[in-house]
């Protein structure tokens, strides 16, 4: 509720009467309603807010003294967490040195707003997300896709106002398409999704995006979030496109959904609310059709679902995005198959019949969305998932193996684009990059 | 000894606008409801509407329908005007999520 009022610019306080959950279930007891009018009225009458208008002041430094570095950073450690500002994991504090480095990878002045983190309406600058990804263990050269990710998060098309608060747990989704990606040890291949020590930017860029929803929105569990279970929520997903490994006329996923030139460095964000694996090669002695189709059969069939939380999306967002291991892609195109035909095939066959819409009660979410376009999609049987095809992002990415799809459900208005900018001394972050971590991060070294 | 000094990771706040005037007394008031429908307020919002009616000498609580209900409709221009256009006294937002 605080974060709700101060994310509209109000004051951080609301006159607040409250209750446990329970009472808000369908046949609860509501009487304790009438045992507390009293609370409500003064909430109507005499309340007034604390706080005067105007900004809340510039971002404090915090200071902790220590016998020792270590006992400094444990209790710099135990701040941040009593403070309600740690994800759990150990957190480098954003001293000024360490910050004022990350802010080599700004091409933008460090007080430059980007906007204000909903639902709690915290200013975030430049500085804010340096310190987010210094906190993150993250680089300089990792600041460029950060604060793109957060310009498209905060993107008043993306919803993520009401996505950070809900309960269904969504987490944002970082494609990043361009030379960028390689250049800063983005992993797009073997467990893109995850922990990988020769290509680390994912986890911290992620966490910071994570870090600054918590700390600059508000997004605490069970108070700022209601996300019942929060998955995928210490690094969110931040991964790139193998745009290397794309089949002959096969376009970018930054080209293709944003229009943007191949080559161009940039972020696509969605919104999702799952993760989940399909097998998609055959056991024994299929054809290569044979093994293609009914891969495609059962992936349908995992999308085949009336994820009515995806409603917002309907129109112009996604229904999720299907993860195509490059060997899979390169397989597929030699079948003749198009990113378009894959999309129409899976489109097609998601479709679900009104009855299995009905006896899932999905036709009074449908009655009640805001979209007169989602609205009246209730007229199509079977219904479609989304309003068209180009709706299902597809991206080409993880690990050379034929084995397995990757199907992320998405939660999510729009897919939002943008493109980075980088500071003219760039490649001299990359050259630090190449001392501190290493050349070859092609090189296995396992 | 060591020393650690480090920013604070939350940002700043900026408040823009004050929250709404209280009503000094809700007697002889006139007081609407706008409601997105959700968790129970079909029962939560009549019950208010009945204390408040029994507690206040002359006031007039609207009936919860009076105006545009649900989560499509609350927040527009549309709903906004025909609010001030009814003349209440007060709007009581019940906005569940």
């Amino acid at each position: 509720m605080k974060n709700a009022v101060s994310g509209l610019g109000l004051a951080p306080d609301a006159a607040m009467v409250t209750f446990p959950i329970g009472m808000f279930l369908p046949g609860s007891d509501i009487t304790p309603v009438r045992s507390r009018k009293r609370e409500f009225y003064e909430g109507l009458t005499r309340w007034q807010s604390g706080f005067a208008q105007g900004t809340a002041g510039a971002p404090a430094l915090l200071c902790v003294e220590g016998a020792s570095h270590e006992d400094a950073l444990n209790k710099a450690n135990n701040l941040l967490l009593t403070n309600l500002w740690g994800d759990g994991l150990p957190l480098w504090p954003a001293t000024r040195e360490r910050v004022d480095w990350i802010l080599r990878g700004a091409a933008l002045p460090r007080t430059h707003v980007i906007g204000k983190f909903p639902p709690r309406g915290g200013v975030t600058t430049v500085e804010t997300c340096a310190v987010a990804l210094a906190m993150a263990g993250g680089r300089p050269e990792y600041l460029p896709v950060l604060i793109a990710a957060v310009d498209a998060f905060l993107d008043a098309e993306s919803n993520s106002d009401q996505l950070q608060a809900t309960s269904g747990g969504p987490f944002p989704v970082v494609i990043v398409n361009g030379p960028i990606a390689r250049e800063i040890r983005l992993n797009s291949g073997f467990g893109c999704l995850g922990p990988d020590p020769q290509r680390p930017a994912g986890a911290s860029i992620g966490r910071a995006l994570r870090l600054l929803q918590q700390n600059v929105g508000g997004a605490l569990p069970g108070i700022g979030t209601m996300a019942i279970f929060g998955a995928m929520r210490y690094t969110n997903a931040v991964f790139a496109e193998d745009e290397a490994a794309l089949p002959q006329g096969w376009q970018p996923h930054a080209t293709e959904r944003h229009g943007y030139a191949p080559g161009t460095n940039s972020v696509s964000l969605v919104f999702a609310s799952g993760v989940t694996n399909v097998q998609r090669r055959g056991a024994k002695k299929e054809t290569p059709e044979e093994d293609v189709l009914n891969g495609m059969w059962r992936m349908a069939d995992f999308m085949r679902t009336p994820n009515v939380a995806a409603l917002q999306g309907y129109e112009k967002g996604t229904p999720g995005i299907m993860m195509i291991s490059p060997v899979v892609a390169k397989m597929m195109a030699q079948l003749g198959w198009t990113q378009a035909s894959i999309r129409q095939f899976l489109w097609e066959n998601s479709k679900i019949p009104l009855a299995q819409l009905q006896r899932a009660g999905a036709p009074a979410w449908l009655a009640i969305d805001a979209n007169p376009v989602t609205r009246e999609s209730i007229k199509f049987n079977p219904w479609p998932i989304a309003l068209k095809p180009e709706n299902i992002v597809l991206v080409v990415a993880g690990g050379n193996h034929p084995t397995h799809y990757h199907w992320l459900q998405a939660h999510s208005p729009r897919v939002i684009g943008r493109i980075m900018r980088v500071p003219e001394s760039f490649d001299r972050l990359l050259a630090d990059a190449d001392r501190d971590l290493g050349c070859g991060s092609d090189a296995c070294r396992i | 000894m060591v020393t650690l000094e480090f920013h604070d990771p939350s940002g700043t706040l900026e408040i823009t606008q004050p929250h709404a005037r209280r009503l000094a007394t809700l007697e002889g008031k006139r007081i609407g409801f706008v409601s997105n429908e959700q968790w129970q307020a079909y029962r939560m919002l009549p019950l208010l509407k009945e204390m408040l009616e029994a507690d206040f000498p002359g006031i007039e609580v609207l009936p919860v329908d009076t105006f545009p209900q649900g989560n499509a409709l609350i927040g527009n221009e549309e709903t906004a005007a025909l609010v001030k256009k009814s003349g209440v006294d007060a709007i009581i937002v019940a906005n569940a999520a």
